[in-house]
């Protein structure tokens, strides 16, 4: 007991210092945590013979709590009247996303000679940006009151929405799948199905439910009674084999209409962050750095490849908001970065039965997220740079006319 | 003046003013009550950030543009528009007018003139809200007046028994 509750501190001040050092920066959290959850790691501290964290079941537990609210409150940002309101030019945007970035991860797999469900499982990490690098990013740049906000906020509504159903269909794959046969697949399909229909048809007709349950004034109390109802919703769809992630993102959907939306986000905010960076670090903890190397060739192969197919379906995106080319180019850029929902399909990937699952996916994710999320802050940091860059030619030719 | 109006899915609300030379004043509420400020000089350049304004500060601030407490331009009422032809109109009841000490029933404002009283604020009390027929007016009330613009004049002169 002792000794987990020294581990546990030691896991918050690293992730504390993780925190001071992304500050100061001006970086995201994510990347920074995740560094933190390698180095005071069983592979890096502990080969070290320095204290290390290891990988053990309170930390796996306040992680897996920490992926359920992260998926909770995407849950409760997404907004079906809102994709529903603008539907034309967010699907237009976010099926150019999916259509251009999904194949191309799938594709990395396929080549590399993996299976389909190891293939899929890359594909989505490389398709999926990252909402809160990129909303924090769209603050602290301005960019937020820019017109480029739009397409890029909008594209990740849409993304949001398709993480959910592909969460449901690969958690199926990877837990039920377990390689003897169509049968199990499908039965564990239709467990799924079966359990988030139930539960979209209760957060669809529960509202009256919802807003009950926190009609309540008291902090404590209210804080409590939310998470009374999320934790106990993914438990048991986890229990079913069912993706405890998407089951959250359900119960947020819910709460959602419930009225309460502002009071959730503003009373729950610290609760989530805290178990989130939690799940962060663990996701670290479990790397072993010596793997990055056997990830090495996906890793830069998807770098390459999926860097410009997000600026492309950036670009896109941006042109089918009528944006200029300028603006559409920033939105592109904006895309490039990965972060939580690419590691959330990580954890899920190392639940899975093949090596590949188990050791070189998670490895690839952690290095994956470093390299994107870093170049992608960095790419609209120097948006200006790169804006002269690609526009240089056009500029030429317009010179010469002018004077 | 134009307003528009859009989502910023995960951070909040923009509002987009039009200040009429091509610029647009751009306001970001984000969901946490923290306002940021942007000018955005013409619809190719970048919003540049003029400040930020925590919640309760905003409230502040914008009652103080209201003019709520000073207000050089002198106006002999406060109105809003509700589209094109409505008004919400605030008139207050002198001691020389022929509402005071009626009921509204008595004063019957609504059949004379089509306008509603749709709240009565008195010093030191509480508005009374959808007042009805037997709600008393008091010289020195405020009336909260909702009507279409010819009503709104009508309940005016009424009220202060031109």
């Amino acid at each position: 007991m002792a000794a987990d509750l020294l581990e546990l501190g030691q896991l918050f001040v690293v992730v504390a210092v993780a925190g001071a050092v992304a500050l100061r920066l001006g970086l995201s959290v994510i990347p920074l945590y995740v560094v933190g959850g390698v180095l005071s790691g069983p592979f890096v501290a502990g080969r070290l013979g320095l204290p290390y964290v290891e990988n053990g079941e309170i930390v796996t537990l306040f992680a897996e709590v920490g992926i359920v609210l992260l998926l909770f409150f995407l849950g409760l940002e997404f907004s079906l009247d809102r994709l529903l309101e603008s539907r034309t030019k967010i699907t237009r945007s976010g099926v150019v996303d999916i259509a251009v970035n999904l194949p191309v991860g799938i594709a990395i797999g396929l080549v590399l000679g993996w299976s389909l469900v190891e293939s899929l499982l890359l594909g989505g990490i490389v398709y999926i940006s990252s909402s809160a690098i990129i909303t924090k990013s769209l603050i602290d740049l301005g960019w937020i009151a820019n017109p480029e906000a739009e397409p890029l906020l909008g594209t990740l509504v849409f993304e949001d929405l398709f993480i959910a159903v592909y969460l449901a269909v690969v958690t199926s794959l990877v837990l039920g799948g377990g390689g003897d046969g169509m049968g199990s697949i499908v039965q564990s399909l239709a467990v799924a199905f079966g359990f988030l229909g139930l539960l979209l048809v209760a957060v669809q007709y529960g509202t009256a439910f919802f807003s009950r349950v926190l009609d309540v004034s008291e902090q404590e109390a209210f804080v409590l009674r939310t998470l009374a109802v999320v934790v106990p919703v993914a438990g048991a769809a986890l229990a079913l084999g069912v993706s405890e992630a998407v089951a959250a993102f359900f119960v947020g959907m819910g709460f959602a209409t419930s009225g309460h939306r502002e009071k959730i986000e503003r009373r729950l905010t610290p609760v989530r962050d805290v178990f989130g960076a939690v799940f962060f670090f663990w996701i670290g903890v479990g790397t072993d750095p010596t793997l990055l190397a056997a990830a090495a060739v996906p890793l830069v192969v998807a770098v390459v490849l999926t860097t410009p197919a997000k600026m492309l379906s950036g670009y896109l995106g941006g042109r089918v908001y009528d944006l200029s080319k300028r603006r559409s180019l920033r939105a592109g850029l904006g895309m490039v970065p990965r972060g939580e929902f690419s590691l959330v399909i990580a954890a899920l990937a190392a639940g899975g039965s093949t090596p590949i699952m188990r050791e070189i996916i998670p490895a690839f994710a952690v290095g994956y997220v470093l390299v994107m999320s870093m170049l992608g802050t960095i790419l609209m940091g120097q948006s200006s740079v790169v804006e002269r860059l690609v526009f240089r030619d056009g500029e030429e030719r317009t010179e010469p006319a002018g004077g | 003046m134009t307003v528009y109006e859009s989502d910023l899915p995960g951070v909040g609300k923009k509002h987009e003013v039009e200040l009429g030379d091509g610029a647009r004043l751009v306001i970001v509420t984000h969901n946490s009550g923290k306002r940021e400020v942007f000018r955005r000089a013409d619809a190719d350049s970048d919003s540049e950030k003029l400040f930020e304004l925590s919640d309760q500060l905003a409230r502040q601030v914008g009652t103080l543009l209201e003019g709520a407490y000073f207000q050089p331009v002198q106006t002999d009422r406060i109105e809003t528009l509700l589209g094109e032809d409505t008004l919400l109109e605030w008139v207050e009841v002198g001691p020389d007018s022929p509402v005071a000490g009626k009921t509204l029933a008595e004063s019957d404002l609504r059949q004379a003139t089509g306008a509603s009283v749709i709240a009565i604020e008195r010093e030191n009390e509480d508005v009374i809200v959808s007042p009805g027929g037997d709600a008393v007016v008091e010289a020195g009330d405020t009336l909260v007046v909702i009507g279409q613009t010819d009503a709104c004049r009508d309940v005016l002169s009424t009220v202060r028994g031109d």
